[in-house]
């Protein structure tokens, strides 16, 4: 096992990456004085994980399998997770995003117990057709939930029209006929698949020390995982999107959208570098004090849900803009010739330096949070990064880097609309 | 750590003070308490959003991002809210502390600063809000109307409440009515802003690792020697007369229930300690019956909680359901509800509630923003409690009181928002 300790000065704050003998990363980072203690445990298996060839064999599984999976996951054959968390107080959840599913718990006593609850229940799966059965009624509503959702909607079919053929496009729950075909045994070959410690991250952050995680980790992790055999397949993801403009009806008194520029996706992942490269340029684009945003205002096409976001993992990658609008054809066509224009220009200074000290501040206050810090922890991990290190290159950027990094993004003609109205 | 000092400047004006190193921002919030009415609650709205908008040092919404941008993102923002029959305007300015910063900035003392520009220096002209600026904030609080008619879940709740308390200050929104805002002038949103600045109950707070020496003595000056804050109070409906019903119809997929429910247990007219614990146990978390029965045992939801307004008296159940399942989750609700009158509560469910709310209560210890919430709503109650002597309070209360709380819930009015026939 290795133990590595990870400080930054300029932070005044460290935390710990341990190589857990069973194949598990784990991170650890105490903070000095809480009370409260946030961990979650993921693993980099999510919606777009569909199709894999996994000891040999290739297996394609019904969309919405990894969500299902989640939820089924909190039964045991003694008993389901929620009954045991309720006996320490912790607060659980999960979530399942296109590329994780995350176990997660916050809790301000009992620790140890309810970090053994957490490795204990997502490294026991108990699948029955009677509890897979019993699911379908409550994922079924969920995904009406969601269906009735213009936020939800918005995104899912601006996914679905800007990627051409990458599982990315279709929603993380699936439909109410694609998990009706769930079955015990798919849900054991998904685990099987992808569940594997090397496959894995463990975060803790809050009130906590390393010696405590790796005590719990040495006594319910005592087999090490094979190393992972499975490899996910993704078809070529063409450059260009698949369609332009999408839009839906729904029950709404004001219209939103997204708007996506899509980009070459690459091989791998984004550096930290590249990301606070990318971090910094949107902020200097888009954000409350930039010229964009007040063009929008004085036009009347935007309002305080006007956001921004940058959406990559292995084998896509987008900037997304959202926001309710009562023109979103106008505001969108705004933001292309805004990013046309930057494109001759080049961000200049005067916005580099506002966004980068905009971008370094949030992220040092961001640090506040248990639930932050192990949230970023593992999402990084899973992408290769570092926290400390990203937060460096944010102070290191430097306008140069930031110009040379917009040549492969926000490409005007390479973009898609959705529309709900 | 963390103990609050309250120190009162005059009548009906409180300062409170949390001295607390651990953390890497500070943040200062002024807090206006006025009695909610369809009258005055746009105009106090919309100074509110105007207030922190601009002010005459940086006389718009740019120039002011820019500063807060260059202040390493520091935040400058107002908020409405409801507590009760009161409406609750909050100002808050926040930021990273000096030693975080990649230069000499002194982000501290400017957060003061800004905050006090922007109260007592707003950007006015003859005794009015200039006008661009009224009309873009007044257009943004109508677009924030329209879209809580976007989010289902919300709205449903929002309706019943409204259908609920249809005679009490209650039902007011808390940004009142598209058709007031869209009739105020700038002089008399200027007008009823001197009026809350005079007449309003006042708590300030002051949280983080800084000194509250200059920013008390900016704040005595401004709001000490008036006397203020008379007759703030909520009226409280103990128990229902009858069972009102409405349904309404949109183009929904999945139809959503909310019952509202009256209790005699409110602030300050009574101990809320166990209401707060009968509520918890009935549906506050994933381990209480609505949520074990409606939910995991009969499948017929994949939401179904309860929340308990103990400044208001009332508990609201709400659920997202198949419409032909509609009055079987109502009775499957009220079932519970039986049960726990009757006294069929385990030990185990009640000491799960214990423990889940005193792991909320003591989580709010780790971030200034909670720490503030948490005290702010106590505003009205007849004693300020620190969370720690909140959770024990909830843990003396016996299982007798639990019942008797049960028994004391009346079902006032069920709205049902459902498909279009």
């Amino acid at each position: 096992m290795e133990i590595k300790e990870i400080v930054s000065e300029k932070l005044r704050d460290k935390y710990y990456k341990i190589n857990h003998d069973s194949g598990l990363t784990i991170y650890v980072a105490p903070k000095e004085g809480y009370k409260s203690s946030y961990a979650i445990f993921g693993t980099h298996f999510g919606s777009v994980n569909s199709n894999f060839v996994t000891n040999g064999e290739e297996v394609t599984v019904p969309d919405g399998i990894a969500h299902y999976l989640e939820h089924k996951l909190f039964e045991s054959e003694d008993g389901d997770a929620f009954t045991k968390y309720a006996k320490t107080g912790a607060n659980a959840n999960a979530y399942t995003s296109f590329n994780t599913t995350c176990y997660l718990f916050s809790c301000t006593e009992k620790l140890d117990e309810s970090l053994r609850i957490l490795l204990e229940f997502v490294r026991n799966p108990y699948f029955t057709k009677e509890t897979v059965a019993k699911e379908q009624g409550i994922i079924g509503q969920e995904i009406k939930m969601y269906d009735d959702s213009p936020d939800w909607r918005v995104m899912i079919n601006l996914l679905d029209a800007m990627f051409q053929k990458h599982p990315v496009r279709k929603d993380i729950a699936g439909t109410v006929e694609t998990i009706a075909k769930i079955t015990p045994e798919l849900l054991y070959t998904c685990y099987n698949a992808y569940y594997n410690l090397n496959n894995m991250v463990l975060a803790v952050a809050g009130n906590v020390t390393p010696e405590q995680v790796i005590a719990v980790a040495d006594e319910i992790l005592t087999k090490k995982d094979e190393p992972l055999n499975t490899r996910s397949l993704f078809p070529n993801e063409p450059y260009e999107v698949g369609k332009n403009f999408v839009e839906q009806k729904l029950s709404v008194a004001v219209p939103l959208f997204q708007l996506g520029f899509k980009e070459e996706a690459g091989d791998r992942r984004l550096t930290a570098k590249e990301l606070a490269q990318t971090d910094i340029l949107l902020s200097a684009f888009a954000s409350e004090a930039s010229p964009l945003y007040r063009r929008l205002l004085d036009e009347e096409l935007i309002n305080q849900s006007f956001g921004f976001e940058y959406f990559e993992e292995m084998g896509y990658r987008a900037v997304i803009f959202s926001a309710e609008s009562h023109d979103p054809e106008k505001t969108a066509k705004i933001i292309k010739d805004a990013s046309c224009e930057l494109h001759k220009t080049g961000i200049s200074e005067i916005e580099f330096n506002r966004a980068k000290s905009l971008v370094y501040g949030k992220n040092v206050a961001a640090l506040n949070s248990p639930e932050n810090i192990a949230t970023i922890m593992a999402s990084f991990d899973f992408a290769g990064r570092e926290l400390y290190n990203y937060i460096d290159a944010v102070a290191a950027a430097t306008l140069d880097d930031v110009n040379e990094r917009l040549r492969s993004q926000l490409d005007a003609d390479n973009t898609t609309l959705s529309i709900v109205r | 750590m963390s103990e609050i000092v309250r120190e009162k400047i005059s009548d009906g004006v409180t300062f409170n003070f949390i001295s607390d190193n651990r953390f890497k921002t500070s943040r200062i919030t002024a807090a206006l308490f006025l009695p909610i009415s369809a009258e005055t609650a746009s105009a106090n709205a919309l100074a509110a959003s105007l207030i922190t908008r601009s002010c005459k040092r940086y006389p718009d919404f740019t120039s002011l991002s820019r500063r807060l941008d260059e202040l390493y993102g520091a935040a400058l923002y107002s908020n409405v809210r409801k507590l009760g029959e009161i409406q609750a305007l909050t100002f808050t300015a926040a930021g990273i502390d000096d030693r975080y910063a990649l230069d000499d900035m002194k982000i501290s003392a400017q957060l003061t600063e800004l905050l006090c520009s922007a109260l007592f220096d707003p950007n006015i002209e003859n005794g009015a809000f200039i006008e661009s600026e009224l009309s873009g904030e007044r257009r943004q609080i109508i677009e924030e109307i329209d879209s809580e008619f976007n989010e289902k879940r919300l709205y449903a709740v929002k309706r019943c409440i409204e259908i609920m308390c249809e005679n009490e200050p209650f039902s007011v929104n808390r940004v009142g009515t598209k058709e007031k805002l869209s009739t105020l002038s700038g002089e008399c949103v200027y007008k009823a802003w001197m009026n809350d600045l005079k007449s309003a109950k006042v708590e300030l707070y002051m949280l983080g690792d800084t000194d509250p020496s200059s920013t008390l003595n900016g704040f005595k000056s401004a709001f000490g020697n008036k006397s203020r804050a008379i007759g703030l109070s909520t009226t409280i409906i103990k128990k229902a007369d009858g069972v009102r019903r409405l349904t309404e119809h949109q183009d929904v997929t999945q139809s959503k229930l909310v019952m509202g429910f009256r209790t005699p247990y409110a602030e300050p007219y009574t101990d809320t300690a166990a209401a707060t614990l009968m509520c918890t146990v009935l549906g506050g978390t994933p381990s209480s019956k609505l949520f074990a029965n409606v939910r995991e045992k009969m499948s017929l939801c994949y939401y179904c909680a309860a929340r308990y307004d103990s400044n208001k008296g009332i508990i609201l159940i709400d659920s997202g359901v198949e419409t032909e399942n509609i009055e079987k989750t109502e009775n499957a609700v009220l079932e519970q509800l039986k049960a726990m009158q009757a006294g069929d509560i385990t030990d185990e469910e009640i000491d799960a509630a214990k423990l889940a709310l005193k792991n909320r209560y003591i989580t709010c210890l780790d971030s200034l923003a909670s720490m503030e919430g948490f005290y702010l709503s106590q505003t009205f109650n007849r004693r300020t409690r620190s969370p720690e002597q909140k959770a024990e309070e909830i843990f003396s209360v016996t299982k007798e009181q639990i019942i008797e709380a049960a028994n004391a819930v009346s079902l006032d009015t069920v709205y049902v928002l459902t498909g279009k026939e």
